[in-house]
């Protein structure tokens, strides 16, 4: 400072008088210092360097587990990217024998939760989770405030045992204990689930759990600390708690839908612009989460909001390649921050914030089980009342062993301000080893779990390749005829939605001049495209090839060996044609939108002929209606 | 309704089988079908009820038996309705399901072991007892079945 002053004060100094040698940037007046040929200045790039080399870090993790094929199969990621993070940890703390740099909270729900959270809610199957909204508000309501006040109370209970030597934490700290670690995580969901491949409709139902449970927690959350801190407590204060669950969850989603429609009305814009579209659906959906967070709201239900009203409108606005850049992109910030998530979880763990206590570590860990078991069967007793399709004990086991703790809870338990809270570090020890229970037990245990409750299921395996085809027969039949009779769409609000939508939100926010020219145009494509195919494939010839006709004229049909039957079974399973997407198992990784977009085209060519004939009859008999065949097909 | 009718639903437009379930919903020979008679197909797909027990077993077998359901399915592969399904129906039916990337070859020897592994008679052709046997282990109940009206 001496220094700095003395310089300061030379300056002028020196222009007045025009003497002397001006101070050297260092500040030290009175020290020549020669010219450095090379330099080393670290403090300069600290902070993006050390950001660059964790995500570098965690991205080469990544492949090294890869590498090895057969170990993601058996081990989810997220289990050997928090080893990764403990080796990590332990480094650091035995180089610099200090705690490690802590998962900063303010980081992690600002930075690193969003993208994975925009990931799945903008791919989200949007069909499939609101014809199950009415279970998963349910869930995600009831059994969150089931498992919050159940796990407090009994814990409580616990608490009161002096044995334990617990005796000094009280009801609402406990309460707030058992709020904050009820919340299951879409993170080690989506980490979990992505690997075992469990039909939609049960993923959709942890996951929209996991998604719509954030409302609960922050206002629990919120409401149990300001609880803490208060001296009294009154009646109103409870109900002022109710109401602000609503608010909270209301107001995230109708922020998210306002901002949704935002981004969907300015993409109508923006075909003169090409390369930036994508940036508005990132930048849109971020505003939303943030701004819901200002609000004290809940952030994930805006963003998801978000993305799945922008889902819907942007994907007609912007061009081809915009579309598979927002793809792309988004997938890979959401897989970059899914690794660093649980990097800096195990990063986290070691270090000196621990404090042990058998007692309440290992009744917490039984508590999370039994109520989540608890309130999953006793919640989908209720509900299956009310449901189409019942959900079975199979279901429910799922439901229940899938509702995995992760670093939503990490972080909130570390928010805790620790005047209010004596035994902080209690806490975090207690939320670690729960974490860490459900995230590797669980989630290393769940594939052979769902392999084996399926093995039970279909007794006998036919070891037929028929089997193959008859079942893909049945699914389309059945599909076709849901079709038909308009099963899946003659839900009241769906067809007031649609009408409304067409009616309005269409015309505002879609760009004029798509509706007519898309029929004419995707037709010729299909023409050429067809006529390309026939010129470089060559004509695909009728004539059975003499090896087949051969072995039919001999009447009998030669037994085959079991390569061949595999080889066959193979071509079967890569080649059928999917159903829709409706019982697709889901993985998060790939794309699957290619897949069945390359066979609907592949099928209508195919069937162009008998459609243009009826296109063709249409045509003539009624002039005034139009002809959307192809329109409602192509989005 | 007639067949434009239902050639008009997009979602059957890319449905492999889109044209053979239309034509399932026509009776022989007629381009239009009345409601009674669009519900009679339809019928083939209630859900079976446990408990629902066959009251009168003398009266004839609800058309969303199990054994009606099969044959639902086994006309749409039967063309010619000559009650086989011949090898080269099952090929259509085959190359509808397939996409481009099989050649003729391979599909034909993947319908070959098809019908080997259904024929008992060794006829070359499955029949409908012998589409029933293939079938026993698959639930078939649950594939075909929609709860209407929910």
């Amino acid at each position: 400072a001496e220094a700095r002053a003395t310089s300061e004060g030379q300056l002028p100094g020196a222009a007045a008088m025009g003497t002397g040698t001006p101070p050297s940037p260092s500040g030290t007046a009175f020290e020549e210092t020669r010219l450095h040929v090379f330099t080393l200045d670290y403090p300069h790039v600290q902070i993006p360097f050390e950001i660059t080399l964790w995500i570098l870090l965690a991205s080469l993790a990544k492949i090294g587990f890869h590498l090895y094929h057969k170990l993601p199969s058996i081990v989810p990621e997220s289990c050997l990217l928090i080893l990764v993070g403990l080796l990590l940890g332990g480094i650091i703390f035995g180089a610099e024998e200090k705690s490690p740099p802590v998962m900063n909270s303010d980081v992690f729900f600002l930075y690193l939760l969003p993208p994975i959270v925009l990931d799945a809610g903008y791919f989200m199957p949007t069909r499939l989770f609101f014809e199950n909204f009415g279970t998963i508000f349910w869930y995600a309501v009831v059994g969150t405030l089931w498992n919050a006040i159940g796990i407090g109370i009994s814990l409580y209970g616990i608490c009161q045992i002096s044995a334990f030597g617990l005796t000094d934490i009280t009801l609402l700290q406990n309460l707030l204990f058992g709020s904050l670690i009820s919340a299951v995580d879409p993170v080690a969901v989506l980490a979990v689930f992505e690997n075992i491949h469990v039909n939609e409709q049960l993923y959709i139902l942890v996951f929209g759990e996991s998604l719509l449970n954030d409302a609960i927690t922050v206002v629990l959350y919120n409401l149990f600390k300001s609880f803490c801190q208060m001296r009294t407590i009154k009646v109103i204060d409870i109900f002022a708690g109710i109401a602000n669950f609503f608010i909270v969850g209301i107001g995230g989603v109708l922020i998210g839908i306002l901002l949704g429609f935002v981004a969907a009305f300015t993409t109508r814009f923006t075909h003169k612009i090409r390369v930036i579209e994508p940036l508005f659906v990132f930048l849109y959906s971020y505003l939303s989460y943030i701004t819901a967070e200002m609000f004290h709201l809940s952030g994930i239900m805006a963003i998801t909001a978000c993305a799945m009203t922008m889902n819907k409108y942007v994907e007609e606005n912007v061009s081809q390649k915009s579309y598979t850049t927002i793809k792309y992109f988004m997938k890979m910030l959401s897989s970059v921050s899914e690794t660093l998530i649980f990097i800096f979880m195990g990063v986290s763990t070691v270090g000196k914030n621990h404090e042990w206590n058998w007692a309440f570590v290992s009744f917490t860990l039984l508590f999370c089980l039994i109520w989540r078991a608890l309130g999953v069967f006793v919640l989908t007793q209720i509900i299956n009342v009310f449901r189409t399709i019942p959900l079975t004990f199979k279901d429910q086991f799922i439901i229940a062993y899938g509702g995995l703790r992760g670093a939503i809870c990490f972080s909130l338990v570390f928010l805790l301000p620790p005047a209010v809270f004596p035994r902080k570090k209690l806490f975090i020890t207690a939320v670690i080893v729960v974490i860490f229970f459900t995230v590797f037990i669980q989630g290393i245990t769940i594939r052979p779990l769902v392999e084996f409750l399926d093995v039970k299921r279909s007794n006998k395996k036919q070891p037929a390749v028929s089997e193959e085809i008859y079942n893909r027969f049945f699914d389309h039949v059945k599909t076709g005829i849901e079709d038909v009779c308009g099963h899946w769409g003659h839900n009241f609000w769906r067809d007031k939605f649609k009408k409304f939508d067409n009616k309005y939100l269409r015309r505002l926010l879609i760009r004029e001049n798509q509706p007519k020219s898309s029929i004419v145009s995707l037709y010729k494509k299909l023409e050429i495209k067809h006529a390309i195919e026939m010129a470089e494939s060559g004509m695909i010839s009728k004539v059975p090839s003499s090896v087949s006709l051969s072995d039919y004229h001999e009447g009998k049909i030669k037994p085959l060996s079991p390569t061949e039957m595999e080889n066959m079974r193979e071509i079967l399973t890569k080649n059928l044609y999917q159903i829709r997407h409706r019982t697709m198992s889901y993985n998060r990784h790939s794309l699957a939108a290619d897949a069945s977009e390359k066979q609907a085209k592949e099928i209508l060519i195919r069937r162009r002929h008998s459609l243009r004939e009826s296109l063709r009859k249409t045509n003539s008999l009624s002039r005034e209606r139009p002809v959307l065949v192809f329109y409602g097909v192509f989005w | 309704l007639s067949r434009e009718d239902f050639q008009r639903i997009p979602e059957l437009a890319i449905n492999p089988l889109g044209d053979r379930i239309i034509n399932a919903f026509f009776p022989e020979g007629e381009d239009q079908v009345n409601f009674r008679g669009f519900m009679r197909t339809l019928a083939h797909f209630r859900p079976i009820e446990d408990n629902e027990k066959i009251k009168d077993q003398n009266g004839p077998e609800p058309l969303n038996s199990r054994s009606n359901k099969l044959h639902f399915a086994f006309r749409l592969y039967d063309l010619d309705k000559d009650d086989k399904i011949s090898r080269d129906e099952l090929l259509q039916v085959l190359r509808m399901m397939v996409g481009v990337n099989i050649s003729d070859e391979q599909l034909g020897s993947i319908a070959d072991r098809t019908i080997q592994e259904a024929d008992q008679d060794g006829d070359s052709a499955i029949s409908f007892a012998e589409f029933v046997k293939v079938l026993e282990k698959v639930d078939v109940e649950q594939k075909m079945s929609i709860r209407f009206l929910h």
